[in-house]
C-alpha cells in the first residue's frame, strides 16, 4: 500500500472551481440590472421631495398631541379601537366560517370526494387579494367599518382553515376510538373526544391570525372599508404630518401590545401550563 | 337540571365514603366564551355590523363578480406591462431587501457576542418598522421620491428587509458554533467565518426566506398603485373608477393566476430547500 501524500496545493485543487459561481452571480446580476432599466424610472426624483421628506420627518418626530388626546369619533382612541373591533370581529366570523370547511377538508372526518371539494373552496378563496374582497363589500354595505369587517373574515378563512386542518390532521385517533368503544354519543365524543384536543390549538391560531389582522386593518382604509387607514392615508395625502405622526405612533403600539400579548399566550398554550 | 347547568361555572365537588372532598378541576371556557361573544357584541355595535344589510343587499357582492365575468380580453395589451411590472417590482425589492438583510442578520443575531446595545436598538427598531405595512412605506416614499415604481420597489425592499432579517437572525441562533470556533481558532478572520462556517449552515434556509418574501410581496404589491407606487394597482384603481368591470375582470384574473403560479411553484421549490 502506498502511503497517500497530501500537499496544500493538491488539497486546493480539490476544491471545485469557483468559476460556475462566479458566473451565475455575473448572470444574476446583469438580469437585475435589465430588469431594473425596464421598470424603474428615476426621473420621477426632483427636489421638492427633499423638502416633504424633511417636513416629514420632524412632523413624524412631534405627533399631534390634540389628536392623541381628543375623545370624540374623529380622535386617534377611537379610531385605533374600531381598527381593533374590526379586526376582532372579523377574525372570529372567519373562525366561524373556517371551521366547518377545515373539518369538511381534514382526511381523517371527511370522505376523499368532500376533502377535494372544500380544498378547491378554500384555494379559490384565498386566491383573491383582499382588498378586491374590500371593493366588492363596499357596494354591499357602503363605506365604513362593516365592509372591513366582512373583508377581514372573508380573507381570513384560508389561512385560518390551512391552520386548522393541520390540527385536525393531527389529532390522536385513539382517543375517539377508546370513547366509541365505551358507548359514547356522537355529541359525548365531540365533547371529551375532538374539543379538549383541539381547543387550545384554536385558540392559539385565532389570537395569531388577529395579529396579523390588525396589521392588515390599515390597508383596508384605502379601499374605503374602515379603520384607521383611511384617515392615515388621507392625512399623508394632505401633508399633515402632525397628525400621520400620531396615527403612526398609535398604530406602532397597538400592534406592539397585542404582538407581545399574543405570543406570551401562545407560548403558555404551547407549553401548557 | 339547572343544577347541571350551574356546574358549567364552577367545579363539582363530591364527598368520598372516607369524609374526603375531591374537586372538580376548575374550567375556564364558558368564562372565556361569554367573554368572547360580549366582546364580539360590543364590537358589532362599534362597527355597526347589523345582519339585515347582509340580508337586503347580499346580492350586490355578486353584482360586480357577474359583470367581471367574460372579461375583456382585448384589454390585455394594457394588462401587460403593469403586470410585468408588478411582478419586477416584487422582484427588485425582495433582491435588495435579502442582500441588505443577509449580512445584518448575522451583526444582530446574539451567538456571536457583537455589540450589545447596537444590537437590542437595530432590534428594536426593526420590530417597530415590522409593525407597517408596505402601503404605507409606499404612500410615505411615492411623496418623497415622486409616484412610480421606483418608490414601489423601495417600500418593498424596506419591508423585505424588516421581515428578513427577523426569520434569519432567528435561524441563525440555532446555529452549531463548532465550525466557527474551529475557524477562528485557525486564525480566521470574523467576517471570513462568518461567510465560510456559518452562513452554509443557514443557506438553504436563507433561499427558502427569500421565495417566501417574494411570494408575500407579489401579493401586496397589487394594491401599491393605489396610493401611486407604480404596478397593476394603478389600472384596477383607473378601471374601477370608470366602472369598466370587464376590464377589472381581466386584471384581476392575470393577478390571481399569477400570484397561484408563483406561490405554488415557490412552495415546490421551498419544500426542497428545506429538505436539502
Amino acid at each position: 500500500m502506498t502511503e497517500k501524500t497530501y500537499t496544500v496545493d493538491g488539497q486546493l485543487r480539490k476544491f471545485p472551481s469557483p468559476l460556475p459561481k462566479f458566473l451565475i452571480e455575473l448572470a444574476a446580476i446583469v438580469v437585475i440590472y435589465f430588469l431594473a432599466n425596464y421598470t424603474l424610472d428615476f426621473s420621477s426624483i426632483n427636489d421638492k421631495g427633499l423638502k416633504i421628506a424633511v417636513a416629514a420627518l420632524k412632523g413624524l418626530l412631534h405627533p399631534s398631541i390634540e389628536l392623541i388626546t381628543r375623545m370624540d369619533s374623529s380622535g386617534l382612541l377611537y379610531m385605533l379601537m374600531e381598527t381593533l373591533a374590526i379586526a376582532f370581529l372579523g377574525t372570529i366570523i372567519g373562525i366561524v366560517l373556517a371551521l366547518p370547511l377545515a373539518f369538511l377538508s381534514s382526511r381523517n372526518i371527511a370522505p376523499r370526494w368532500v376533502n377535494y371539494i372544500c380544498l378547491t373552496i378554500i384555494s379559490i378563496i384565498r386566491a383573491f387579494p383582499a382588498f378586491m374582497y374590500g371593493i366588492m363589500f363596499v357596494r354591499v354595505t357602503s363605506l365604513g367599518a362593516y365592509a372591513g369587517v366582512l373583508t377581514m373574515a372573508v380573507s381570513s378563512i384560508g389561512m385560518l382553515a390551512k391552520l386548522l386542518i393541520e390540527a385536525i390532521e393531527d389529532m390522536n385517533p385513539g382517543i375517539n376510538e377508546a370513547l366509541d368503544a365505551s358507548g359514547c354519543s356522537a355529541f359525548e365524543k365531540i365533547r371529551y373526544g375532538i374539543i379538549p384536543q383541539l381547543s387550545s390549538n384554536i385558540i392559539s391560531i385565532v389570537i395569531y391570525r388577529l395579529d396579523i389582522n390588525v396589521k392588515n386593518a390599515s390597508i383596508l382604509g384605502v379601499v374605503g372599508a374602515g379603520g384607521i387607514g383611511a384617515s392615515l392615508i388621507f392625512s399623508i395625502g394632505k401633508q399633515a404630518w402632525d397628525e400621520v405622526g400620531a396615527m403612526l405612533f398609535g398604530l406602532v403600539v397597538l400592534v406592539l401590545v397585542l404582538e407581545y400579548f399574543s405570543t406570551r399566550i401562545r407560548k403558555k398554550l404551547a407549553v401548557g401550563e | 337540571m339547572i343544577d347541571d347547568l350551574l356546574h358549567i361555572f364552577y367545579p363539582r365537588s363530591y364527598t368520598l365514603s372516607n369524609g374526603k372532598v375531591v374537586k372538580e378541576k376548575f374550567n375556564w371556557a364558558p368564562y372565556i366564551t361569554i367573554i368572547v361573544i360580549i366582546f364580539s357584541l360590543l364590537c358589532a355595535k362599534i362597527t355597526g355590523v347589523k345582519l339585515s344589510v347582509l340580508r337586503d343587499r347580499g346580492y350586490q357582492f355578486f353584482v360586480m363578480l357577474k359583470q367581471m365575468i367574460p372579461p375583456n380580453w382585448s384589454f390585455w395589451a394594457d394588462v401587460k406591462k403593469p403586470m410585468l411590472d408588478t411582478i419586477i417590482m416584487s422582484v427588485l425589492g425582495t433582491v435588495f431587501g435579502c442582500l441588505l438583510g443577509l449580512p445584518i442578520s448575522f451583526y444582530l443575531s446574539n451567538n456571536f457576542k457583537l455589540n450589545k446595545y447596537y444590537m437590542a436598538v437595530h432590534r428594536g427598531l426593526l420590530s417597530v418598522l415590522r409593525t407597517l405595512p408596505t402601503m404605507i412605506y409606499a404612500s410615505l416614499i411615492s411623496l418623497v421620491i415622486g409616484t412610480g415604481t421606483l418608490a414601489g420597489t423601495i417600500s418593498i425592499a424596506i419591508f423585505t428587509y424588516t421581515i428578513c432579517v427577523k426569520m434569519l437572525y432567528e435561524q441563525i441562533e440555532t446555529i452549531d458554533m463548532g465550525p466557527y470556533e474551529a475557524m477562528e481558532s485557525t486564525g480566521a478572520s470574523r467576517v471570513q467565518c462568518m461567510i465560510n462556517a456559518a452562513y452554509p449552515q443557514v443557506r438553504g434556509y436563507f433561499w427558502s426566506t427569500v421565495l417566501y418574501c417574494f411570494e408575500t410581496n407579489v401579493r401586496s404589491a397589487a394594491i401599491l398603485g393605489y396610493v401611486g407606487a407604480g404596478g397593476i394597482g394603478v389600472q384596477i384603481n383607473t378601471q374601477l373608477r370608470w366602472r369598466a368591470y370587464a376590464n377589472t375582470g381581466l386584471i384581476l384574473f392575470v393577478l390571481v393566476i399569477t400570484v397561484v403560479v408563483i406561490e405554488t411553484v415557490s412552495r415546490e421549490i421551498r419544500k426542497k430547500l428545506v429538505q436539502g
